[in-house]
């Protein structure tokens, strides 16, 4: 099979990097290399933006609804290519076909809210603010924004802000993870056959170069990240001196306390979906499971049984749930996190990794792991380990948990299973994390909710999607008038 | 035995089992001996093909990435039936394979629709089930009426 070489898309045509350098594009499931991607340079990054640059002012002239509208055409004809979005996705980011069939969903969903813009965006007034004058507040577009996404949600992350801003008039510059360029590029294609006028949207491929040559750029207005926190802290900062907008979204560390009044069987498949779903790459992941009380045991080894039970393999195989990690590299990290666990004292109980699958001796696979008798201070406790590797940690008493939530650098996620109400009510007031779940253990933020976290694992303002966003994308101008 | 453990996988079986039946249904047509089973066999035919495209929709618009948790008791092999499809085949002998296939059909769409963690998915089985039970009340009307017709 003939190898590709992702393209840039810049003014509405499809063009090479002016690098001589390219990176490896892997297929996680075989451990086979299949494609290769540039990583563009700074001019590059100049070209997509000044391409936005000369589009905006049209687009921003142009009506909400008429821009509205291309996003409509957009959604059917994500419609159409919905299936060969999600298996482009398993190819190279290893998930499940359920798991990227949900989050090319997630990503429809946004455009389908962004289509709200002439509700969303609108400004207020007020007549007679003092004798004859009148005031009102009007949200303006601003010019051209960028995102730089991870490589977790391939075809889902630009989309929490991309479509946002364009719908609001803004022209826009896509810096997809240069792990996995091409379910980006495939959406492009789909773009591209929408046919926004010519610079509107633009995507450039690349790594480091790339993501300072967007930083830095004098004309860009803002950008929105989401990736590791120690990069998104660089990013605000970033940001910060070049006096853009930011939305930085970094990384967690998510803690899923259980107490003992939980219904535990019904619960066991929202719990292991958590900790094992998008093989744990997720930041919305579990990853330390904490038994209250007396509900340590018996949650322990219902917890092992239904991790053992777990079906690993090649993600484009229907009914496998769960897939590789998505790089060689970032298995060894994985695998190093494991081996610090137990050199630092923690119990294995169910080790992931010698799993075979049969037919891909070369994937990047780590089955379920699980750790007992975790202490706080272990490094497997307090870092992301963005893996299937659970860490559980006992507490006594619900307020022993959520010291223990309090005790950690991020605060992105935290879930509790309860029959309690008045449990629920004190977890969810007190824990600081931004997105809370009762009895659920994926704590994921419709497109029509914020998408972000507290602590450090968020730097800025305004989130992700959520009607928050347009605030994000616009300016809101005040003008007072005095006609009589 | 092949567990139907995910969303996707019941949705793929669901929309799979369709596009089988319907073209067994279609090879039912052209061995049908009588104008009366041929209409109601193409009519099944067309419904099972729409079947398929609603599964293959209902599957792309109702994934909800949040509750993909594993699903436990649904068994591929519970619903699969080996058809003997000889050369020639009587009216009699369609009706009954029909009815054997939309009993089936009933069944799966009975038993999945308690399994699926997502309402209008349950919603879209359920009434698939009912219409099960409308043919397979149609079917046995034909059946019994061209037993009548052969003996009388």
């Amino acid at each position: 099979m003939a190898l590709r070489r992702v393209k840039n898309y810049i003014n509405g045509e499809w063009v090479e990097s002016k690098t001589k350098e390219y990176g490896d594009i892997w297929c996680p499931a075989t451990g086979d290399k299949i494609g290769e991607v540039p990583f563009s340079t700074a001019e590059d990054i100049d070209k997509a933006v000044q391409a936005a640059k000369k589009a905006y002012w049209e687009w921003r002239c142009t009506p909400p609804l008429t821009r509205a509208r291309y996003f409509f055409k957009l959604k059917d004809l994500f419609e159409n290519a919905f299936e060969d979005i999600a298996r482009t996705l398993v190819t190279e980011e290893g998930k499940t076909l359920d798991e990227s069939r949900g989050e090319v969903r997630r990503m429809i969903e946004n455009v389908e809210h962004a289509t709200g813009v002439t509700t969303l965006m609108t400004g207020y007034n007020f007549e007679d603010i003092a004798q004859g004058i009148d005031c009102t507040a009007e949200r303006q577009p601003l010019g051209v924004f960028g995102v730089i996404a991870p490589f977790n949600f391939p075809a889902m992350v630009p989309w929490w802000f991309m479509p946002y801003a364009v719908v609001a008039g803004n022209t826009y510059v896509v810096k997809p993870s240069e792990q996995v360029p091409m379910t980006q590029t495939r959406i492009f294609e789909v773009i591209h056959e929408c046919g926004f006028p010519e610079g509107v949207i633009n995507m450039v491929h690349g790594a480091k170069d790339a993501v300072n040559g967007l930083l830095y750029h004098p004309d860009i207005k803002g950008i929105s990240f989401v990736g590791q926190s120690s990069t998104a802290r660089y990013v605000y900062k970033a940001c910060g001196e070049t006096g853009k907008r930011v939305q930085s979204l970094g990384g967690a560390k998510n803690f899923v306390l259980v107490m003992p009044d939980a219904e535990i069987d019904r619960n066991m498949p929202s719990m292991i979906t958590s900790f094992y779903g998008c093989a744990g790459e997720r930041c919305l992941s579990g990853s330390v499971l904490v038994p209250v009380g007396d509900v340590y045991k018996e949650l322990r080894d219902k917890f092992v049984a239904a991790a053992k039970a777990l079906k690993v393999g090649n993600g484009l195989q229907e009914g496998i749930q769960m897939g590789p990690v998505v790089s060689k590299k970032h298995k060894e990290k994985v695998l190093g996190y494991i081996e610090k666990g137990i050199k630092e004292g923690a119990k294995l109980i169910l080790d992931g990794r010698d799993i075979k699958v049969d037919g891909h001796p070369n994937g990047y696979y780590i089955g379920p792991t699980i750790f007992d008798e975790v202490h706080p201070d272990m490094t497997i406790a307090k870092e992301e380990i963005f893996g299937p590797v659970v860490s559980i940690v006992h507490r006594k008493n619900l307020d022993e948990g959520i010291k223990l939530i309090e005790s950690s650098e991020y605060g992105n996620a935290a879930c509790l299973y309860t029959t309690n109400g008045k449990t629920a009510r004190e977890f969810k007031y007190r824990v600081v994390a931004s997105m809370m779940g009762i009895n659920l253990g994926i704590a994921a933020p419709m497109s029509f909710f914020p998408f972000g976290g507290a602590k450090g694992s968020f730097f800025g303002d305004i989130k992700g999607h959520g009607r928050e966003v347009f605030q994000f994308f616009t300016d809101t101008k005040v003008v007072i008038q005095r006609w009589t | 035995m092949m567990g139907l453990t995910t969303f996707g996988a019941i949705m793929g079986f669901a929309a799979e089992m369709a596009g089988k039946t319907e073209e067994v249904y279609k090879t039912f047509v052209s061995k049908a001996g009588t104008q009366a089973v041929r209409e109601v066999l193409q009519g099944l035919a067309e419904e099972e093909g729409k079947n398929h495209a609603l599964m293959v929709k209902a599957r792309r618009e109702n994934v909800t990435e949040m509750i993909l948790e594993p699903v436990t008791g649904l068994q591929q092999e519970d619903y699969e039936i080996a058809l003997k499809m000889p050369e020639v085949m009587e009216d009699a002998g369609l009706l009954k394979a029909a009815l054997m296939l939309e009993e089936r059909g009933k069944k799966f769409f009975q038993d999945a629709s308690s399994k699926v963690p997502l309402p209008e998915v349950g919603r879209i089985f359920r009434k698939a089930a009912r219409k099960k039970e409308e043919n397979l009340a149609r079917l046995q009307g034909l059946a019994l009426s061209q037993t009548l017709g052969n003996n009388s």
